[in-house]
């Protein structure tokens, strides 16, 4: 069935996350979303509106409804108040340039990405394009310790904001982003103080750019670890030769279905045979989503690249199974 | 000679249109049979008064019934507001529910009237003159509220089912209406007997309240956005397919019985429909604009007008049945008469 009305892939409004601890400098950042004179509009959907202190025609207070989607698995869930909030937004007249959810201190990123990736009429509208968490360098130690939510916002991160750099010193620093490394080798890390980084660097991330992120990781590829325990690794393999998109399906989804709980994203950047356009693949848990994105560049290596975030994975075997989705 | 109907021709030879550049969020007509459109630009449009724009909300107005009285409207809006709209076009507000959205309304002229508006997980119900009744809670946001014919209860959609209050009853429990899942708007039949709800994962949900029966109608490709029993009871009109797919709710409910499809086979999603008020007849729109009535009798569909003015997004028969209001969501809005000409 298809309808004469899909978007193209450009007009989708896009949606950033915004997620972090009470106090390691979400509000600071929102606030400078709305009030900074930065020429754009981004509707901002929040539920703790005592905290922000700005009035504002975009701003949307709702209550975070997380639902199970009716299909038996437990981590398929979605935010329903999300999907009815963006179908809200699209009707009114006033464009605006993004929508920013943000996410409280201890929920748990993954029902709010799967939303977008879920709900058709949301696919229509709006595209996921970035999860960004905001994190105290001076406490996140102490976050890490005591609780499972503070690894897995950073490790659904795409961006991560660095924040509160001034109370700590250079060696403290270090061994903070060393902490956060090891949990997720591949998000975009930006240090500020009092979350001054600027905001033109978190919105508009194009979703994610695989082959810039990867660029700066090289020495992770030949990595041979098999993480067995409960701690979240980041793993990311790559194949020079063509693939398979049946095979690819095949592969990924059986894997997401049998390992999805553990694998809280997973991001690709694929090259199919006979296909000019890179088609970019990305999952959060067992939700897949995936579009064709412009072409590889001509006199570029056509080289397919994809990444695992999660728990308990088998190195060896995701490059086995990677490597079998090559055609023939 | 031979006639063939182009599509247009019924909006050519009896429509009155406008481009109105907003978002057509609902088309309603009041009591007194006058269409009022209602706009993602806050405002409405008075169709018997030259079309005259009325500033309502600041953002988007989300919803629109005709109000309990003889003749206007009430409308609710992301700006938090729930407001009367005379027929004149004055506009006063009932409530104001600072940043929570309003996004059912809902009104029965029976009795002494009584209007509802969900926002969040309450609806709040106020006499015709505005007076705060009372407000009951659901476990969680409501997404459809709707009266029963006679205006004694009234059903809200939420998730995990529905709930089932009776407006004048002092103390509130409601009758629990249960099934798992995310429900996204209620019908009631005619009867009172039967709730419907639309679910997130495309399919339709019922009770029949005498016995508490389940009743599951699935197989749609897409959400269900419109509902419509027709006025006898016998069908059930629903969206999300690519025809018009009827539930024939005679005989006690759909338990077992297949669905009559109408309107479709071109592989294009039917948004929209619209119960004729006194015939068996069905109004629907199509993502792609297209607008028909099909006769469930017959099945003879009659062509209201092409596709290409953006999908249907309102949809809605005045009183009587002679005239029908659309609108599309790229602000295409439009009234058809039907009436016989001499």
């Amino acid at each position: 069935m298809s309808d004469a009305t899909t978007e193209p892939q450009n007009k989708l409004v896009p949606v950033t996350v915004l997620t972090g601890y009470l106090g390691a400098g979400k509000t600071t950042l929102l606030n400078r979303i709305l009030t900074e004179n930065h020429g754009r509009k981004y509707a901002v959907i929040i539920n703790e509106f005592g905290e922000l202190g700005v009035d504002n025609d975009l701003v949307v207070d709702t209550d975070e409804e997380v639902f199970e989607m009716n299909n038996g698995c437990i981590c398929c869930t979605v935010r329903g108040d999300l999907i009815r909030i963006v179908g809200g937004l699209m009707k009114r007249s006033d464009k605006f340039d993004g929508i920013i959810v943000e996410t409280t201190g201890l929920a748990n990123p993954a029902p709010v990405a799967q939303t977008f990736f879920v709900d058709e009429d949301v696919r229509a509208k709006v595209k996921l394009d970035a999860i960004i968490t905001v994190v105290d360098a001076k406490h996140l130690q102490a976050r890490l310790n005591d609780s499972l939510e503070a690894e897995d916002q950073i490790a659904f991160a795409d961006v991560i904001v660095l924040n509160k750099m001034d109370l700590v010193t250079p060696a403290e620093a270090a061994e903070v982003e060393a902490a956060i490394r090891k949990i997720n080798k591949f998000a975009k890390i930006h240090h500020a103080t009092k979350s001054n980084v600027p905001i033109a660097e978190l919105m508009d991330q194009g979703a994610f750019d695989l082959n810039r992120v990867l660029a700066h990781t090289p020495d992770f590829l030949t990595d041979d670890e098999h993480e067995h325990n409960d701690d979240i690794a980041s793993m990311s393999f790559s194949l020079e030769n063509p693939i398979d998109p049946e095979r690819f399906n095949a592969w990924i989804g059986a894997l997401l279905a049998e390992q999805g709980q553990n694998l809280l994203r997973t991001k690709g950047i694929l090259s199919y045979i006979g296909e000019n356009r890179r088609f970019a693949f990305q999952a959060v848990h067992m939700i897949a989503d995936g579009d064709f994105i412009g072409p590889w560049k001509d006199g570029d290596p056509r080289t397919s690249r994809l990444v695992f975030i999660g728990r308990n994975l088998n190195r060896p075997q995701l490059r086995r199974g990677f490597e079998s989705c090559q055609a023939a | 000679m031979s006639q063939t109907i182009t599509p247009d021709r019924l909006l050519e030879e009896r429509g009155e249109t406008r481009q109105l550049d907003a978002f057509v969020v609902a088309a309603t007509y009041d009591r007194a049979g006058t269409c009022a459109f209602a706009l993602g630009d806050g405002s409405l449009r008075l169709v018997s008064r030259d079309w005259m724009p009325v500033a309502a909300h600041t953002g988007a107005a989300l919803t629109l019934a005709a109000d309990s009285r003889p003749a206007g409207w009430i409308t609710g809006g992301d700006d938090g507001r729930f407001l009367r709209i005379a027929a004149d076009g004055t506009v006063s507000e009932i409530a104001s529910f600072g940043m929570k959205w309003v996004e059912h309304v809902a009104a029965h002229p029976d009795g002494r009237g009584v209007l509802a508006c969900a926002v969040g997980k309450s609806v709040h119900v106020f006499d015709s003159a505005g007076t705060k009744l009372k407000t009951v809670l659901h476990p969680s946001s409501v997404t459809g509220l709707v009266f029963d014919t006679k205006g004694k209860r009234f059903a809200a959609s939420h998730y995990g089912g529905a709930s089932v209050w009776f407006v004048a009853s002092k103390t509130d429990n409601p009758r629990k209406l249960e099934w798992k899942g995310s429900h996204i708007g209620v019908a009631m039949s005619p009867d009172a007997d039967c709730v419907v709800t639309a679910m997130q994962e495309n399919s339709l949900h019922g009770w029949r309240l005498s016995d508490g029966q389940h009743m599951r109608m699935t197989g749609y490709p897409a959400k269900t956005l419109a509902l419509s029993f027709t006025k006898n009871g016998k069908w059930l009109a629903s969206s999300g397919a690519d025809s018009v797919v009827l539930w024939p709710f005679h005989g006690g409910g759909p338990m077992g019985k297949p669905p009559t499809e109408l309107a479709g086979g071109d592989g294009v999603t039917c948004t929209m429909v619209a119960a004729h008020p006194t015939h068996d007849a069905i109004a629907a729109g199509f993502a792609d604009g297209l607008v028909v009535m099909a006769d469930i009798n017959s099945a003879r569909i009659l062509p209201v007008a092409a596709p290409g003015r953006g999908p249907i997004s309102a949809l809605a028969w005045n009183p009587d049945g002679t005239r029908l209001a659309f609108g599309t969501e790229t602000g295409f809005a439009a009234v058809v008469d039907f009436s016989k000409r001499s």
